[in-house]
């Protein structure tokens, strides 16, 4: 045998090895989708999963594994789930929970008011964060029914137990972290952390039919991935694709894309410890250098509805909001009005120039970008902006004081009830309020609300407090960054759920062929 | 039997200064867990509640206190609890290091299997065609990004031949990717760096003796100058085998293929300090095992140190 004969031999078998590998592929696609005909789907999430502990990690609700008492739908309204009512005795501090009465945990057993209870116990043992958020005093349970004091007046509780860290499971089972019992449409197979969570129908679920019997649930932080995942056939759903690939996705006539607003807003902070941003003339002033729409259609490319507030417009809790404008005019002239002129290209008061420090992060990646076009629009009216990036903008924030201006983001309204956003940001000690905002007329309807039980009230005080933050520019609220889902065109029933709490549900079904 | 004692003895020695050292360091960085642990939840808290649990988790005792009870944990085999998911971070670890190690060797293996034939042959064929087309690898190769590497394997293999998983875990053909991405970065140095190495080794005077001697090219080249070549090569592929294992994480990503890089950037982040103590204590084992391991090789890659009676330390 002669070297070229023994070469052509080497790459005939690496051929074959790559043809067995692509036979083999195609086979177990052929069985996935048509020979068995099992309904299944592969979805890929954009949220790295280190745990399916419910209790710890929002996996177990997103995956359809698991469900809480209270649910917030699209309108961001409470809806019950696994409690079929709630009420209030005294305003807010003692509760009672009639829980559904033909639900089982996806192993047979009853899910009675004993086992939410145990439930709960274990939720606010293992997780800081919810025991904080709760503050459950004592709970009682009574058949169907069950009894919950917290350590004070907590109007916005049932908003709280739609947290998905709250998930309702048999709290008797070991391996929490990877096969943890719930009670939604879908069972745990397998899960691999980081990488893929395998699931099957529930076939009892108790909420009627589960279209699918099979889901696969897989993650990975790459955006450019995950669109050559969903080309490639890897993923029947994406979550958030990359940015750039838009029009390509768009233009394949085997996929579908979906597009919400969704509930986090990218805002300005201003440190009203400053001298500076006391003056609400000067507040009034940066609101008008941010071109919103510039934000929305060019640094997130087209993938955000400009702001008005801190809420969605569609939020039961929304005020009208003053009419937001980009005016470079309108800055200077707020500027004068707070005692600035324009001096050698500088805008000065008292013989000093204004000087800024503005803080940002690159977590999220438009955020440095928003910095540095407010910089660009300031500098035009002489105001000289220092960026500085950090990698953790809330340790910063609250340990220094040196900052005057910050770009920050959150989910405002996560569950459906204004009151989170507005004692964090507004109210002294609140955790995301290191700009040290004191409104007394705003504290005070903070306060009422706090004390506030009935919902329809609660939402016009939370109107009437942002209408407050709106007028006094205490925050300038930019963008609400959409979620962007895109899928094969043989899925049916996706909804994309604006809280990202629910993505796998019972309703979720292919077309087979 | 005095030797591995003594080699024990640094050992410990070693990890528990690494130990000290990385906790220092670790406790002195900027950084607050407590925030993670409580706002990642998107919950309403205040400054008081934060300050409450961190004294509930002992962050406010001084330093060498919390050292002491770390130490005192760890006599016992217990490296603590992640923060993040609650779990023991030995089981963590031990959990991530096998994908970790597989893609760590499986890389190796792609890597040699480009590195040995191509700098072997451009040492060769020096200034001829081979050798100039190696350069051209070794230069794309060390200037492309692994991670945009990585994306276009996935375009050929997974989209347009759809051959091979785009992503994830489970199989071999999961591995062939990440591992294909890694090594083709790796081999751009290796290629070089064999084929200086065997350049040198080829103007040694023991192969010229050899020549004397009438041994046949084949057995020069391969059990003497080759051999001898790998002594550079190894030293450096020791030394780089740690930053190897911690320095996936980009193709773990890319990938989603998870292994200790990722988990321990995102205990860094996330300021997971029973993990990153964890880690760093892992790796510090590895490296030192690595370097005994290379030691080891020095014996039977080169006489000359097996002859001396090698290294007496």
């Amino acid at each position: 045998m002669n070297k070229k004969t023994r070469i052509s031999l080497v790459l005939i078998v690496f051929l074959m090895l790559l043809t067995a590998c692509s036979a083999e592929n195609s086979n177990s696609s052929a069985e996935r989708n048509g020979e068995e005909k099992k309904k299944e789907i592969t979805f890929l999430s954009n949220f790295p999963s280190e745990t399916l502990d419910p209790h710890l990690n929002y996996t177990a609700v997103r995956a359809g594994v698991t469900e809480t008492l209270v649910r917030v739908n699209q309108d961001q309204e409470l809806e019950p789930w696994l409690a079929e009512s709630w009420d209030t005795s005294d305003g807010g501090q003692t509760w009672s929970f009639q829980i559904r009465n033909n639900i089982t945990f996806q192993n047979g057993k009853k899910v009675d008011a004993a086992a939410v209870k145990a439930s709960l116990e274990r939720n606010i043992q293992v997780s800081e964060a919810m025991k904080t958020a709760l503050k459950i005093k004592a709970m009682e349970a009574d058949g169907q029914t069950l009894n919950i004091t917290t350590e004070q007046k907590l109007p916005q509780f049932p908003s709280e137990l739609v947290h998905p860290n709250t998930a309702i499971v048999d709290s008797s089972v070991e391996n929490m972290e990877q096969k943890p019992i719930g009670t939604g449409p879908f069972k745990v197979v397998s899960f691999e952390p980081n990488s893929k969570l395998e699931l099957e129908k529930h076939g009892e679920y108790w909420d009627g039919e589960v279209k699918l019997d099979r889901a696969t649930m897989t993650f990975n932080e790459d955006a450019n991935a995950r669109t050559t995942a969903l080309q490639s056939g890897d993923a029947d759903i994406v979550y958030r694709p990359a940015i750039e690939s838009i029009e390509i996705l768009k233009s394949d006539q085997s996929i579908k894309t979906d597009v919400v607003s969704s509930l986090r807003t990218h805002l300005l902070m201003y440190n009203s410890g400053k001298e500076t941003f006391k003056d609400l003339n000067v507040r009034k002033a940066f609101e008008a250098l941010i071109d919103r729409q510039v934000v929305a259609d060019d640094i997130m490319a087209g993938q955000a509805t400009v702001a008005e507030g801190p809420f969605l417009a569609e939020s039961p809790y929304s005020p009208d909001y003053e009419k937001k404008f980009f005016s470079m005019e309108m800055a200077k002239k707020y500027l004068e009005e707070a005692g600035y002129k324009m001096k050698d290209g500088k805008m000065v008061k008292d013989g000093k120039p204004l000087t800024l420090k503005l803080m940002t992060y690159s977590y999220r990646p438009e955020l440095p970008l928003i910095s540095q076009l407010l910089q660009s629009n300031a500098k035009e009216l002489g105001i000289a902006i220092e960026i500085q990036q950090v990698e953790n903008i809330d340790e910063y924030l609250a340990e220094k004081t040196d900052w005057d201006i910050a770009t920050y983001s959150l989910i405002t309204a996560p569950r459906g009830d204004a009151s989170y956003f507005l004692n964090s940001a507004y109210m002294a000690g609140g955790a995301i309020n290191p700009g040290q905002i004191q409104n007394k007329q705003l504290t005070e309807l903070i306060e009422e609300l706090n004390q506030t039980s009935d919902n329809e009230k609660r939402n016009e005080i939370s109107k009437a407090a942002i209408k407050i933050i709106d007028q006094e520019k205490l925050h300038s609220f930019l963008v609400h960054p959409n979620n962007f889902v895109a899928y094969k065109d043989y899925v049916l029933n996706w909804q994309t759920s604006t809280s990202e709490y629910y993505t796998l549900t019972k309703d979720l079904d292919v077309r087979t062929k | 039997m005095k030797q591995a004692g003594k080699r024990l003895f640094e050992l410990v020695l070693f990890l528990f200064i690494l130990s000290f050292i990385s906790f220092v360091f670790m406790k002195a960085a900027p950084g607050d867990p407590v925030r993670y642990m409580l706002n990642i939840d998107d919950v309403s808290i205040t400054d008081e509640q934060v300050e409450e649990l961190r004294n509930e988790l002992g962050f406010n005792e001084p330093l060498y206190v919390q050292y002491w009870n770390w130490l005192i944990r760890f006599f016992q085999f217990d490296l603590g609890e992640s923060y993040m998911t609650k779990q023991p971070v030995l089981q963590e670890l031990i959990n991530k290091v096998p994908s970790t190690l597989a893609l760590t060797f499986s890389s190796m293996a792609v890597m040699m299997l480009i590195a040995a034939p191509i700098g072997t042959l451009a040492a060769l064929y020096k200034n001829k065609w081979i050798d100039h087309l190696s350069r051209i690898f070794a230069l794309i190769g060390a200037s492309v990004p692994s991670f945009w590497l990585g994306l276009l394997f996935m375009q050929l293999f997974s989209v347009k031949l759809g051959i091979l998983p785009a992503m994830g875990k489970g199989t071999f053909l999961h591995l062939l990717l990440p591992s294909l991405t890694l090594g083709i970065a790796m081999a751009a140095v290796y290629v070089r760096l064999l084929r200086s190495s065997l350049l040198e080794s080829l103007g040694q005077d023991f192969i010229k003796s050899a020549r004397a001697r009438g041994l046949s090219q084949k057995r020069i080249f391969f059990f003497h100058a080759f051999r001898h070549s790998l002594t550079p090569v190894i030293t450096i592929f020791g030394v780089s085998l740690g930053s190897l294992l911690g320095g996936t994480v980009i193709i773990e990503v890319l990938f989603a293929y998870p292994g200790v890089g990722k988990l321990v950037v995102e205990a860094i982040v996330r300021r997971d300090y029973p993990v990153i103590q964890g880690y760093i204590l892992f790796m510090g084992l590895f490296v030192v095992m690595i370097n005994l391991l290379v030691d080891l090789s020095y014996r039977y890659l080169n006489p000359e140190i097996r002859l001396r009676g090698g290294d007496k330390g």
